[in-house]
């Protein structure tokens, strides 16, 4: 069994980080819990962070929030701050589990967590956020798009723990959507997510509109890609050119909850689903999937 | 390795030694309040539910080592004639009664949280909480209830925990 530390200073955990075999942050623990109940946690060390005062605040930013790694995923979700700066974000992580798991988990376990499915990246991917890493030996950021390198493997090296996620301001302007497609139950992962952000457009003076879209569940990471599209295009044009650019993405992982053929399908079902009510949201037509939206 | 802690549970203050690896669960069991109850084990069911500072927390994933100084509530220290309860009792909102403390303590932090929610609203918060029995019609009419008493009656929002 992993041996547990919980160090009361930053500087004490980058130093348990660095001297211990093979350590492991442990952060809300929800994740770690279970791997460690299923038999896969392979860690000498748990380094568990919640004693460390100032890494659970959210604050602004001139770009944006700037959001601590203990800070719970419910604290984003219902935080007036990330509604007002970036609304996608708050949506995106009010789909995580359940209210009581996010309760507990937290956003930098999260994003070192790894796992294709989860759905804060295919927001923070749009967004364009950035993760700091700090060490021992110092801090460097990197860029969301930059982080999930492989199947379950992050840009995070030995010895790092997550210590911000930086999201810039959203376009007050842009649409954004979110869709969450399972076919177990409602809260297990999802067998394909897509987020979506739709800014410019002839308010800016400007021809184009581009779409901006991070996909989850449908590849060993999750994937961004972005399209530009006139912007007195159609939804049906802009839903075209949304799935094109998709398409060569989508590397489905076949499981229980679905084969590659199926998952593929689906994978397009949710790009359609989010961009079709970006683009509307964009355009203040909505109506097409308007019944589906799910408040929160 | 093991550690004293000091929660606070259902008003009570306890003093136990507890191993890093102990779950809140099993601690909380231990020391009688057997209205926590281990279901799927992995956060999905809400059998577990506890309330931290009214917040639900899935017992079954959290160490206890981490609750030292909690203020820690179980079903079964809520008062006799909690509002929650009775409307779950008036609504049949129960078969074999294992779900229930949690369903019961995921209302208490929506109502505290929300006092008149929509049904939508109900459904999203419990989205976590599993019913083998198939209550649920009963379990929403019930929290419908309570939030309508508690707005006629003009109880304290959060006055339960």
């Amino acid at each position: 069994m992993a041996v547990f530390h919980r160090p009361g200073t930053l500087g004490e955990a980058c130093a348990l980080m660095a001297e211990r075999g093979d350590a492991m942050v442990y952060g809300g623990g929800t994740a770690v819990q279970i791997l460690e109940k299923q038999g896969v946690l392979f860690a000498s060390d748990l380094v568990d962070i919640s004693g460390i005062p100032g890494l659970a605040n959210i604050e602004e930013t001139s770009s944006g929030v700037r959001i601590g790694p203990m800070t719970t995923l419910r604290a984003v979700e219902t935080s007036p701050l990330v509604r007002r700066v970036t609304p996608l974000a708050a949506r995106v992580y009010g789909h995580v589990a359940n209210p009581r798991v996010r309760n507990t988990a937290s956003v930098g376990g999260n994003l070192a967590h790894g796992d294709y499915r989860l759905d804060p990246p295919t927001a923070l991917l749009v967004l364009d956020a950035t993760v700091e890493l700090t060490s021992s030996g110092g801090t460097r950021t990197v860029p969301l798009r930059e982080f999930f390198v492989d199947f379950q493997r992050t840009a995070v090296r030995p010895g790092e723990i997550i210590t911000a996620v930086e999201i810039p301001r959203q376009d007050e302007a842009a649409g954004s959507w979110f869709a969450k497609l399972s076919s177990l139950s409602a809260n297990d992962w999802p067998c394909a997510s897509a987020a979506a952000l739709v800014t410019g457009g002839r308010r800016f003076g400007r021809v184009a509109r581009r779409i901006r879209l991070g996909l989850g569940a449908v590849a060993p990471t999750p994937v961004f890609t972005q399209v530009e599209v006139a912007a007195d295009a159609g939804a049906d044009e802009a839903v075209d050119a949304a799935r094109q650019a998709a398409e060569p993405l989508i590397d489905p992982i076949p499981d229980v909850r679905g084969g590659v053929a199926f998952k593929r399908h689906l994978a397009l079902v949710a790009v359609e689903e989010a961009v079709r009510l970006s683009w509307e949201e964009r355009s203040d037509a909505r109506g097409f999937f308007r019944d589906r939206r799910r408040r929160r | 390795m093991s550690a004293t802690i000091e929660p606070t549970v259902n008003g009570v203050r306890r003093r136990l030694t507890v191993e890093d690896d102990d779950l809140l669960l099993d601690v909380l069991r231990q020391i009688g309040r057997t209205s926590v109850r281990e279901g799927c084990g992995v956060g999905a069911c809400g059998a577990c539910t506890v309330l931290v500072s009214g917040r639900s927390v899935s017992s079954c994933l959290a160490r206890a080592i981490r609750y030292d100084q909690a203020e820690i509530t179980t079903a079964d220290g809520l008062p006799e004639d909690d509002d929650v309860i009775e409307a779950f009792v008036e609504a049949g909102a129960m078969q074999c009664g294992y779900c229930i403390p949690g369903f019961v303590l995921m209302s208490h932090e929506l109502l505290a949280e929300n006092p008149q929610p929509s049904r939508e609203e109900i459904a999203d918060h419990l989205e976590g909480n599993i019913c083998r029995c198939g209550t649920y019609p009963e379990i929403l009419a019930a929290i419908e209830s309570a939030a309508r008493r508690r707005s006629q009656s003009g109880v304290p929002i959060g006055e339960t925990t």
